[in-house]
């Protein structure tokens, strides 16, 4: 990677926008379909994800030197459960409604692909004060993709937005966009737009999953409509 | 009786991938073919069911009588890890008629969170370690059921003239949004 | 050597049959049905049938021109798709809820996946299961307001709906269950009114016998067994209530034989009307729901590439030979 790409600004503006997690790597699909049934949710989800990302990126990318390679996997896997257990508890002490709103989905982040994709893709490699500011722009793209689907849901499903009611009285909310099937299409609509305006993983034709963390294409969601190189890894998974 | 009331909720009243959106990643990246996905139906099956077991052993003979419940998620995903490893090295050894079905799908469940979200939903809801496993194997079973008729789906639909802004993941979510209403249907019982 | 040869690719001996003609023909054989609820329930139901059709139709320009796809309104298939919206529809429904479902049903299940003939879920049944998980309450709302059940009507007491009465083990008067004269949607009471019709597509031979008989006669096996088991006094009256009930006579002869959406192979087509018959019965006996037509068809219709797979017909001169041998 070229060195300006390391630069804090540059690390933010690319998990935001160019790298977008949910829109560009189609990575967390579980969490971003499960925990936007509201904005609320979403933030709620987002900013622990963050807060987990930048603390076990900075972790990783400090023990880098110390941990061997073989060991890289497990003791990346114990890092991040250790911050996730720890901010489980904060969570539940300091936010007990979003606590509960969530449920088993914090716990759950410790297998969200973001969070190791990123120790193995970029803290694994590089020092750590780029490595804090690629998870914090890693987590701000996913907390804003987060917030964008969790308010469309929230709005056109129950009429409000983080709670308070902003729809005129005369529109009926559907109550389908904040159930399970509004997810997907909710997801299946911002996708398919990003694909006609040409932004988000349409624009990627380079992607290279071993060079950015997965460990392979046949568990991603992406799998056969990647643009980079699992097109090719498909191949292997039918065989 | 009540029993069976489990298993057909965890099937397919709260389906694992439909309802709890839990081991997505695999429902849309390996449904594809059919072949491939009914193997990893059934390979989730197999190591949901262990996964299960073995943290339900863990959680119920370790964690609480040294009042180490916080420490479930590090153990639990730790072993997910291990157990993937293991029976992977196991049916190499002893079953490769097995080990060569499954293929190359048992390594990738260790990042389904549909394994760990089971382990962990057993100890919300204080699940003894026979229900716990029972009710892992059901989920897996959902998982299954919905991996295959989307991957029949899909297979169905690889000639179709979908636009062109939807092909690819877009057209698969929409299969799913729609899957997911179909199986609406199983939550009045 | 002046003579002109037609030089073509086969087929060379065709049918006149047309989507259109097929559409064209299901359009009126609904008519029946369509006319006795608009008698049934009032001039509201004759605006929701206007309006779900309109819309249709208006969503399917509107995405084929948006999508410089040709245009297919002509083969009147976004009719029909409307006019089952509509027919599934209670009577007093505000008028904005059909429309939201045909422009779903239209676009979201049909026209995203290819348009007529390459969706796997029948547009219409779609639709209304769409509607019912968003608007519960007014899709469970039967009161009638208009037309001989508007003004017969004693008052919120007696919208019961027939299905509920029979959930409880009570049966209900045949007499009115033959020929509509209850509360249900728009197009599902009046089983006389549909009868006619699918004994019209039967005759000019549109829709086949396997499913509605493979549907029906399950579902009716299994009631009566079951109405015997838990004691029900006239059981066979029951059963034959249950069949005329709710949407089964619409769901069995129209949505069920829907082309795109159900097995192409014979012995397909009995699977699926079978399992459709245990689906609707374990929704209606089983589970705590009244209906259980909407539901079941859909969820067959997701298992229908599934049943065609494993029903496909061998090619001539082909032996079976074990598919696991094949990589």
């Amino acid at each position: 990677m070229k060195d300006n790409k390391d630069k804090p600004l540059e690390r933010i503006w690319n998990g935001i926008y160019v790298e977008n997690p949910v829109f560009c790597l189609i990575l967390g699909m579980c969490p971003t379909l499960a925990t936007t049934t509201s904005a609320t949710n979403a933030i709620g989800m987002g900013l622990s994800t963050t807060a987990i990302l930048v603390a076990s990126n900075l972790m990783i990318s400090l023990l880098k030197g110390i941990i061997p390679n073989r060991m890289r996997i497990p003791s990346y896997i114990v890092i991040i459960a250790s911050f996730v257990t720890i901010v489980e508890f904060l969570m539940e002490g300091f936010f007990p409604s979003v606590y509960a709103s969530l449920g088993i989905y914090i716990p759950l982040i410790v297998v969200n692909c973001i969070i190791m994709g990123r120790a193995e893709a970029y803290a694994g490699k590089k020092g750590p004060v780029e490595s804090v500011f690629d998870g914090l722009g890693m987590g701000i793209g996913f907390t804003l993709a987060l917030l964008l689907i969790g308010s469309v849901r929230e709005i056109v499903g129950a009429g409000t937005w983080f709670g308070a009611k902003i729809t005129p009285a005369i529109y009926e909310p559907v109550n389908l966009f904040i159930l399970a099937p509004g997810a997907f299409l909710v997801m299946a609509f911002f996708v398919a737009i990003m694909n006609k305006l040409k932004i988000g993983a349409a624009r990627r034709t380079d992607w290279d999953p071993t060079e950015n963390g997965c460990a392979d294409c046949s568990s991603c969601a992406k799998l056969g409509f990647c643009g980079g190189k699992p097109a090719a890894a498909e191949e292997e998974v039918k065989a | 009786m009540n029993i069976m009331l489990l298993a057909l909720s965890a099937a397919l009243i709260n389906n694992v991938v439909l309802s709890q959106f839990l081991g997505i990643c695999a429902f849309l990246g390996v449904s594809k073919k059919s072949k491939s996905a009914i193997g990893m139906g059934f390979a989730v099956t197999f190591v949901l069911t262990l996964a299960s077991l073995v943290c339900g052993i863990i959680y119920h003979f370790l964690l609480v009588p040294f009042g180490l419940q916080y420490l479930k998620t590090i153990a639990f995903i730790l072993i997910v890890a291990a157990l993937v490893q293991f029976v992977e090295m196991f049916l190499k050894k002893f079953v490769k008629s097995l080990y060569d079905a499954l293929g190359i799908y048992l390594p990738l469940i260790t990042t389904n969170c549909a394994v760990l979200g089971v382990a962990l939903i057993n100890v919300q809801k204080d699940y003894s370690i026979f229900t716990g496993t029972v009710y892992g194997f059901f989920t897996a079973v959902g998982f299954l059921v919905a991996i295959t008729i989307l991957s029949y789906i899909r297979e169905k639909m690889e000639f179709n003239n979908v636009p062109k802004a939807f092909q690819g993941f877009p057209i698969v979510m929409i299969t799913a949004a729609l899957m997911s209403i179909a199986f609406f249907g199983f939550s009045s019982f | 050597m002046d003579t002109v040869y037609n030089v073509s690719p086969s087929p060379h001996v065709r049918d006149n049959v047309t989507t259109q003609k097929i559409m064209g023909a299901v359009a009126l054989a609904l008519l029946p049905a369509s006319a006795a609820g608009v008698i049934l329930y009032g001039v509201h139901a004759l605006l929701v049938l206007i309006v779900s059709i309109a819309s249709a139709v208006l969503s399917e320009y509107v995405f084929e021109k948006i999508t410089n796809r040709p245009v297919t309104i002509y083969d009147l298939s976004a009719v029909v798709t409307g006019l089952l919206i509509g027919l599934n529809m209670p009577p007093e429904v505000p008028v904005f809820i059909p429309v939201l479902g045909s422009i779903f049903g239209i676009i979201v299940v049909k026209q995203l996946f290819g348009g007529i003939g390459q969706n796997f879920m029948n547009p219409a049944l779609g639709a209304r299961c769409f509607l019912i998980i968003s608007f519960s309450s007014q899709m469970t709302d039967f009161a009638a307001k208009g037309g001989i059940m508007g003004a017969s009507a004693v008052d919120a007491v007696s919208s019961a709906t027939p299905l509920a009465t029979l959930k409880t083990g009570a049966a209900f008067p045949l007499g009115d269950l033959f020929l509509g004269t209850t509360l249900g949607t728009i197009g599902e009471t009046s089983a006389f009114a549909l009868l006619i019709g699918a004994v019209f597509l039967l005759w000019i031979k549109v829709i086949d016998l396997r499913i509605p008989l493979s549907y029906i006669g399950t579902f009716f096996v299994l009631v009566l067994v079951t109405a015997l088991i838990r004691g029900y006094e006239a059981p066979l009256y029951y059963t034959v209530c249950e069949i005329f009930a709710g949407g089964l006579m619409l769901g069995a002869w129209f949505m069920a034989t829907d082309y795109a959406s159900s097995p192409m192979t014979a012995n397909g087509q009995l699977i699926y009307g079978v399992c459709l018959g245990v689906l609707t019965f374990l929704f209606r006996m089983v589970s705590k729901s009244n209906e259980g037509v909407s539901y079941a068809i859909i969820f067959m219709n997701c298992l229908t590439p599934m049943i065609e797979q494993f029903t496909r017909p061998l090619a001539f001169g082909i032996k079976r030979e074990k598919e696991a041998k094949h990589e």
